[in-house]
């Protein structure tokens, strides 16, 4: 049988089956990109590929080609048939024949594999990549009490990870430590990476044995999952006491934050809160350091993502909903101190947002 | 995720292979009569790419062309600010950063005059890339080359088997951690094993539990409270600067149930390390069970890093193969055992030997 929180997604995605006139829908998941596979199956692939099909009766099929995750499926998803499928792409487009002359959606559109993909004329097959994201930007209560665990865990991870850092431990240590935890207490994925140095750090990445020492700024983005749904913290140590420019800068990144987590509220749009964040960098003679140069994002959803839609960018018009989980996070570059990061967790509602994420928004420091 | 070391050392994967093995590809490429070859990396197919650049995506997905000449190029959506860390991870091609790696690698095809291109696992390319190659390279007739992508893995070089046998040290030591007498749940054992392994460089790791092998011997992933029975089975895959292994181990906490498995664990080990070409795999493990008394096969698979998948399952009790593996291959090996009446689990790597 499906979890409560299983039914009720597939329960919504069958409605909006049905309100786009579809009998049956084909999803596909793999571990990076597995928020719209888990969403239809509840599955949490970890090695190899998966499809599923999903008909407009509620039947759920799950294709697998690794038979290790075969195993795993059948005992995760009882409520789920589970076909182990070595030539996973052959199977299912055979399967799909069976479905000729019906109304067929697919998604995510770009990873479909291509022999699939390429009878999309054949097959009536649409893409559904938007339907799907609406219902994974939308979330159901029961979702965001999932990632306000989540979120629980963000904080608890990042103190680990402080507790973990000292002068002479490498990088990956640090992330040893946070995995030891989270596997322990709950947690059995966590994206992560980090960024140790000074000016010279450009951004973060993952551990490349670079050993801690005093004065280095240790930037980390922490993503815990529970029950299939990530939380993410950003936040900024530095071993020793931080010096003038440090603090100085965290500041900066602090008010933007601030600013931006301000901003959220129903209604507004993504370009909204990442106008928000950056103009406390523009009024500061930082205006560069907003641009696709220095920074990727100045944050974006989560849930069964790690970092979902809507990015929030200042060119992204997406509306935002009560109910609706985000990082804000104003991460760039400093041109004196370098790399710096600080986010937090937030969900959306009609006069503003709840921030799930607790940790202090400090510089830290440790011990040096 | 990957979240371990991921860094690229000279001294373990020296740019000399790499190129080796880019060589390997082009004369594959010359038989095969295609101006370059395609293939796809994302975390979960990283291994192709890995094995001709050293470069494993930790996000993100990207494609390498390998042209007749030049160095190969690896376009990518990765953004720019890790163009970087891109180049300190993969020392023998050009990176570029584009929303469209489809695109960039079409273009590339289309100002090379490339009429016929081999792509590694044509129709499993997600199709949105496929559509960018094929709008910015029209021309191009792509087919599919995994059969001789696979044919080039059969064999390993020097510096694989060196990451392989890494890694596995990182596994068998990790589960080494694991004392029956005081483990009691699967959770805290969990995070133990994965502890040990990324404290010693392990760039990923994958722990699955049988807890309680008595009543199901199929292994599920585990992170917090979970019991453990007297008799379980622990399965480590551990990554090591992108060679993968497996090692399962079976775990007893009373003495008759230890020896029992302390007999099949110096089997199995006799088993894997003289595993040879040219008879079939199934022949091999079936044709030694009798020198392990009270033991019966259930079941075995093979898997080997023959296409983009770390460990590709290549034959299996349910498919068994026929002509055996190559001299110089490697695969790991998971034997699912009756002893004395209880499950036994084990998993490990084989370096296949001449005959």
């Amino acid at each position: 049988m499906f979890t409560p929180l299983a039914r009720q997604r597939k329960a919504r995605l069958i409605d909006a089956m049905a309100d786009a006139g579809l009998d049956l829908l084909l999803v596909y998941g793999n571990a990076w990109q597995n928020d719209y596979l888990r969403y239809a199956t509840d599955f949490g692939i970890l090695e190899g590929q998966a499809l599923a099909l999903v008909r407009n009766d509620g039947q759920v099929t799950l294709y697998l080609d690794s038979p290790l995750e075969v195993d795993r499926a059948q005992i995760d998803c009882p409520g789920v048939e589970v076909i182990h499928a070595p030539e996973l792409v052959g199977e299912v487009d055979g399967a799909l024949d069976r479905f000729r002359n019906q109304r067929i959606g697919a998604g995510p559109h770009r990873l479909i594999p291509r022999r699939i993909a390429a009878r999309s004329r054949d097959l009536k097959l649409s893409d559904q990549t938007s339907m799907i994201d609406r219902l994974l930007m939308a979330k159901l209560d029961s979702e965001i009490d999932a990632i306000r665990r989540a979120a629980r865990l963000a904080d608890t991870g990042y103190a680990v990870f402080r507790n973990a850092a000292r002068p002479g431990r490498a990088d990956y240590e640090l992330i040893a430590e946070i995995e030891a935890f989270y596997r322990t207490n709950g947690v059995d994925d966590n994206f992560q990476i980090i960024g140790v140095g000074g000016p010279e750090v450009r951004g973060m990445a993952p551990p490349s044995s670079k050993r801690l020492k005093r004065g280095d700024l240790v930037t980390t983005e922490l993503t815990p999952c529970v029950e299939g749904y990530y939380a993410q913290i950003c936040r900024t140590l530095v071993v020793g006491e931080p010096n003038g420019d440090q603090a100085a800068a965290f500041a900066l990144y602090r008010e933007a934050m601030e600013a931006g987590i301000a901003a959220v509220r129903a209604g507004v749009t993504a370009a909204d809160i990442a106008r928000a964040e950056n103009d406390v960098f523009r009024r500061h003679g930082l205006g560069d350091y907003v641009t696709g140069k220095y920074t990727r994002v100045r944050g974006h959803g989560v849930g069964l993502f790690a970092d979902s839609k809507p990015h929030i960018l200042e060119d992204v018009t997406t509306r935002i909903d009560a109910g609706m989980t985000l990082i804000v996070h104003p991460n760039t570059y400093h041109p004196v101190v370098g790399y710096m990061v600080l986010g937090d967790v937030v969900v959306a509602s009609e006069h503003g947002c709840e921030v799930l994420t607790a940790t202090p928004r400090e510089l830290f420091s440790v011990p040096a | 995720m990957r979240r371990g070391l991921m860094a690229w050392d000279g001294n373990e994967l020296p740019q000399g292979v790499l190129m080796q093995r880019i060589e390997g590809l082009r004369a594959l490429m010359k038989r095969g009569g295609v101006d370059g070859f395609i293939l796809y990396t994302n975390l979960v197919q990283p291994s192709a790419v890995t094995y001709l650049t050293g470069f494993t995506p930790y996000w993100s997905d990207g494609l390498l062309l390998v042209r007749k000449t030049g160095a190969p190029i690896f376009a990518t959506a990765l953004s720019k600010r890790v163009a970087s860390w891109i180049s300190s991870t993969n020392p023998v091609s050009e990176i570029v950063n584009t929303p469209k790696p489809g695109g960039a690698v079409g273009e590339r095809l289309a100002a090379d005059g490339s009429r016929r291109v081999g792509v590694l696992e044509l129709d499993r390319l997600p199709g949105g890339l496929y559509d960018e190659i094929v709008g910015a390279a029209p021309a191009v007739e792509l087919t599919d080359g995994s059969a001789g992508f696979a044919s080039l893995r059969q064999r390993i070089d020097g510096a694989e088997r060196r990451l392989i046998e890494h890694a596995d040290a990182l596994a068998v030591a990790a589960l080494a951690q694991v004392d029956p007498d005081r483990a009691a749940d699967a959770g805290a054992v969990t995070g133990l094993i994965e502890k040990q392994a990324r404290l010693q460089g392990a760039e990923e790791v994958y722990i699955a539990v049988a807890p309680n092998l008595a009543a199901d011997r199929r292994m599920i992933r585990v992170s917090g409270p979970l019991p453990l029975s007297d008799r379980f089975a622990l399965r480590a895959s551990v990554a090591y600067k992108g060679s993968w292994v497996r090692r399962t181990r079976t775990f007893a906490s009373d003495t008759a149930g230890r020896r029992a498995l302390a007999r099949a664990d110096a089997w199995f080990e006799n088993l894997v390390s003289s595993i040879v070409a040219g008879q079939s795999i199934g022949a091999q493990i079936t044709g030694r069970i009798d020198e392990l008394a009270g033991a019966t096969v259930n079941g075995w698979m093979a898997e080997s890093p023959i296409g983009s998948y770390p460990l590709q399952a290549i034959a299996s009790s349910r498919a068994p193969d026929r002509d055996g593996v190559r001299a110089g291959g490697f695969m790991v090996l998971t034997i699912e055992l009756a002893l004395d009446g209880m499950p036994w689990l084990g998993a490990g790597p084989a370096f296949v030997q001449t005959l």
